[in-house]
């Protein structure tokens, strides 16, 4: 499972306030317990207004790079501030995210060509996020197509079938595994991620349903998701899910996690 | 037959969410000549009042009141057709959109929901809508309220130039404009002359039924 470590994020309440407070100790620890924690890339998201998000993502790079060796997924919503970040940047990391929404691969991809930079696409255009499988393959596949012609491999790309509400659209995870069926079937190496929390918007007991999905993705295949690796119960998920699928030799790994106190402490 | 029991009884089953239940209820009553208009005001849409109470209150849960709003738009197509044309905008107009630039649409989308539960008639616009076909479908939809949806930082602007739009139309004064999204607080709302600002799917409710009474 390929974690992108999701707390370093100005719209999280907590890491908001550590922002505004310049509070450097308690964003470096969360860089560390990140990386401790099993993330492969540590996303940052300044959040903030737009006035200062270039300076707080120049930031938050600095104080991340001073503190671990982890790669880091640039996450902005402009892909010219995440394109104008990447020199910063030590080694190659994770543009988080492109779509079909106009300006953004246009932007990103000639950017990353030739270099060892990955990138999350997103299946939704102009039109919004699509429901259905189907549309949502179609975006992946256009995204795909247009990585190919600058070079950029299935290695390179993570797609995000943009998972939509169970509250509004009780269909919504079949319609996310569907879109990742119908993409692995035209392109067997293509890699999936999500994050987790939107599934389960204005449901009560969140915790369950951000859960379940995540073992039922994995279980489907998908290769990485956004997620907060410190949470105990995302830990678990992932351990178990592996160690049932018969990845994990005697549950060796299961056992350490648990030992560490990553879990069911 | 006195409708009082039969009106309760189907604004408890569109509570529940139970549509062929609704519908039954529905046929009945017209059966036994209750007025059409009865049926929509103290059944079906009382049924929905209540519940939006109840979820205001934290209570129920988005997916009930969906359910129960199922129940009332099947049970309105029962009487649709023996309402006055001008009964059936329900409790008010509204457009809702993303503004220009911004592709989000849960909590948009969860707004509008909510909003038809409570039985508002709105038009969705979808995402990712440019201030001028904006100030296009005031014109031809003339709206009581328009909501305006943005979750960036980079596109909360794109309400403001909104608002500047219409005014250039000269519609501004004709609708209420309220404004949403995580990065909008009172001050921006207050700074850019929109009529109100909520922060959840439940205080929305609240504040278009306030507008509307205004109004």
């Amino acid at each position: 499972m390929i974690i992108i470590g999701e707390k370093i994020n100005g719209f999280i309440k907590k890491t908001m306030e550590a922002i505004e407070a310049k509070d450097e100790a308690y964003l470096k620890e969360l860089a560390q317990k990140q990386t401790d924690c099993g993330a492969a890339y540590i996303d940052i998201c300044a959040g903030t207004m737009p006035d200062v998000e270039r300076q707080t993502m120049e930031w938050l790079i600095g104080l991340v790079q001073d503190t671990v060796d982890t790669p880091i997924s640039l996450d902005s919503s402009d892909p010219q501030v995440i394109v104008d970040m990447m020199p910063l940047v030590k080694r190659p990391g994770l543009i988080n995210s492109v779509s079909k929404e106009a300006g953004k691969t246009e932007t990103v991809f000639p950017a990353i060509k030739g270099t060892d930079w990955k990138v999350v696409a997103l299946t939704c255009d102009s039109e919004g996020i699509p429901d259905a499988a189907a549309d949502k393959y179609k975006i992946g596949k256009q995204i795909i197509e247009e990585a190919a012609e600058y070079g950029i491999g299935l290695d390179r790309i993570f797609i995000d079938p943009c998972v939509t509400t169970l509250g509004t659209r009780q269909d919504c995870l079949v319609e996310f595994i569907g879109a990742m069926k119908l993409l692995r079937a035209d392109y067997p190496d293509v890699q999936f991620t999500s994050g987790l929390s939107n599934i389960s918007f204005g449901m009560p007991f969140r915790k369950a349903i951000n859960m379940q999905f995540l073992s039922l993705a994995m279980y489907e295949g998908m290769d990485s998701a956004i997620i907060d690796p410190i949470s105990p119960d995302m830990q678990a998920v992932m351990h178990a899910v592996d160690a049932l699928m018969g990845k994990d030799e005697y549950c060796m790994n299961y056992l350490s996690a648990f030992r560490e106190g990553k879990f069911g402490k | 037959m006195s409708s009082g029991p039969l009106l309760e009884q189907i604004s408890l089953k569109v509570q529940s969410g139970y549509v062929k239940e609704v519908v039954e209820l529905i046929r009945l009553g017209l059966d036994h000549g209750v007025d059409p208009q009865n049926i929509l005001d103290d059944g079906l849409l009382r049924g929905l009042d209540e519940l939006s109470v109840r979820f205001r209150n934290s209570e129920i849960f988005i997916a009930e009141l969906l359910q129960a709003s199922k129940a009332l738009k099947v049970g309105l197509d029962v009487i649709r057709d023996r309402l006055s044309a001008n009964s059936v905008s329900l409790h008010g107009k509204m457009i809702i959109t993303t503004v220009e630039g911004d592709l989000h649409d849960i909590g948009k989308t969860l707004i509008k929901l909510t909003l038809e539960c409570s039985g508002i008639e709105i038009k969705d616009l979808g995402v990712d809508t440019t201030p001028a076909k904006i100030v296009e479908s005031v014109r031809i939809y003339n709206p009581d309220i328009l909501a305006l949806s943005a979750l960036l930082t980079t596109t909360m602007e794109n309400q403001r130039k909104t608002i500047e739009a219409l005014k250039a139309a000269g519609l501004r004064d004709g609708v209420k404009v309220i404004v949403g999204g995580a990065p909008i607080t009172e001050r921006f709302c207050r700074e850019i002359g929109a009529d109100g600002y909520a922060t959840c799917a439940s205080d929305v409710v609240d504040l278009v039924k306030t507008l509307l009474t205004e109004k």
